[in-house]
């Protein structure tokens, strides 16, 4: 397995070569998933293989706390995810720009990484991406606080706890909620940075389901990209990725061939 | 190498994954499905696409695959799939160095 440590907590991270070598996609790939249950093996059966086979070098890893990384106690700030991924990406020697991929809070950190390095961005897929506006932090924190609520003493923990699978997602899931700053980082977020994304110049595609509770973020950034293409997929809600997994598929294929 | 060599090294390295106390329980077969018998979470099946990497490298492409599966195909599968796949990519590389 691939382990790389940076900034002091230990990642996995998955590399996966370019099949198509005539390709003109010279930059690499990197796919963020999204928050709690969620882990790379989301983008690793989805997209990865296909961009991966379009001609990119395609980068996944799991963020600090998910999937087989480490799981500190501290450091959940999307500036910490931010900081991570500057730093994964220096530990692997990536130093030119990178396509982001972000699903959900991978999209958060997708755009705090623009605004925070617009040089090394060649361009962003943003599917079902949480945008951090004014009063997002709060509304995150009270739903993850509802799911570890239910995850220790509700139904939800009764019926995970019956199966393996289920009871490994949510020992882990309560130890991130309980445990470790994860709420508390969250509710300090800042509100995005507005101006800065106005001259992001780099293309942008968003990805998002018709029936999400996020489709207004959709908008928000909509009215501050420069160079914005919004996709909005019929009968589909937050769960683009696993549900309209072809139809995403396609979509994102054809923006890479056009890059 | 033999079928049964190969699914005696994919029961090591599933044992290892779910963990030994757990595999007690199971006899690890060719019928043995990942979902139901094993209740594998889908990132242990990305460490278990790393570990055979590790043992087989280049001889077996296991990336490419998962790419011709729909995620609930590769949920829903077998050890023996993963055996035979394994196999016949094993004897493909022993007939080109042969």
């Amino acid at each position: 397995m691939a382990e790389i440590i940076a900034r002091g907590v230990r990642f996995h991270v998955q590399r996966l070569a370019a099949r198509d070598q005539s390709s003109t996609l010279t930059r690499p790939v990197v796919f963020i998933h999204g928050l709690g249950l969620d882990n790379l093996s989301s983008f690793y059966y989805t997209l990865a293989n296909p961009v991966a086979h379009g001609g990119a070098t395609v980068i996944l890893y799991d963020l600090r706390g998910h999937g087989l990384s480490e799981r500190p106690r501290t450091g959940y700030q999307v500036t910490d995810s931010v900081a991570d991924l500057a730093a994964i990406l220096q530990t692997l020697n990536i130093s030119g720009p990178v396509h982001l991929v972000g699903n959900s809070y991978g999209g958060t950190v997708a755009l705090g990484f623009a605004v925070a390095y617009p040089e090394r961005v060649a361009s962003m897929v943003l599917i079902e991406a949480h945008v951090p506006v004014p009063g997002w932090a709060e509304q995150m924190a009270t739903t993850i606080r509802g799911i570890g609520s239910d995850l220790s003493e509700g139904e939800l923990g009764r019926w995970m706890a019956q199966n393996r699978k289920y009871a490994r997602l949510a020992e882990f899931g309560k130890d991130l909620i309980h445990h470790t700053t994860f709420v508390t980082d969250l509710l300090a977020t800042e509100p995005l940075a507005a101006q800065k994304l106005r001259i992001f110049t780099r293309p942008v595609l968003a990805v998002y389901g018709e029936q999400s509770d996020v489709i207004h973020h959709a908008h928000v950034l909509d009215g501050l990209l420069p160079h914005y293409t919004l996709t909005v997929l019929p009968d589909v809600d937050h769960s683009v990725l696993p549900k309209a997994t072809r139809m995403v598929r396609t979509i994102v294929q054809e923006w890479f061939a056009a890059q | 190498m033999t079928v049964e060599q190969i699914l005696t090294e994919i029961r090591a390295m599933l044992t290892e994954i779910i963990g030994a106390e757990y595999a007690l329980g199971l006899d690890i077969g060719m019928d043995t499905s990942f979902d139901n018998d094993l209740q594998l979470e889908s990132i242990e099946f990305v460490k278990l696409a790393t570990m055979l990497a590790e043992r087989y490298g280049d001889r077996v492409d296991f990336v490419a695959f998962l790419a011709t599966k729909e995620l609930d195909e590769i949920i829903e599968m077998t050890t023996g799939e993963v055996v035979a796949y394994i196999a016949s990519c094993l004897t493909l590389a022993d007939a080109t160095d042969g």
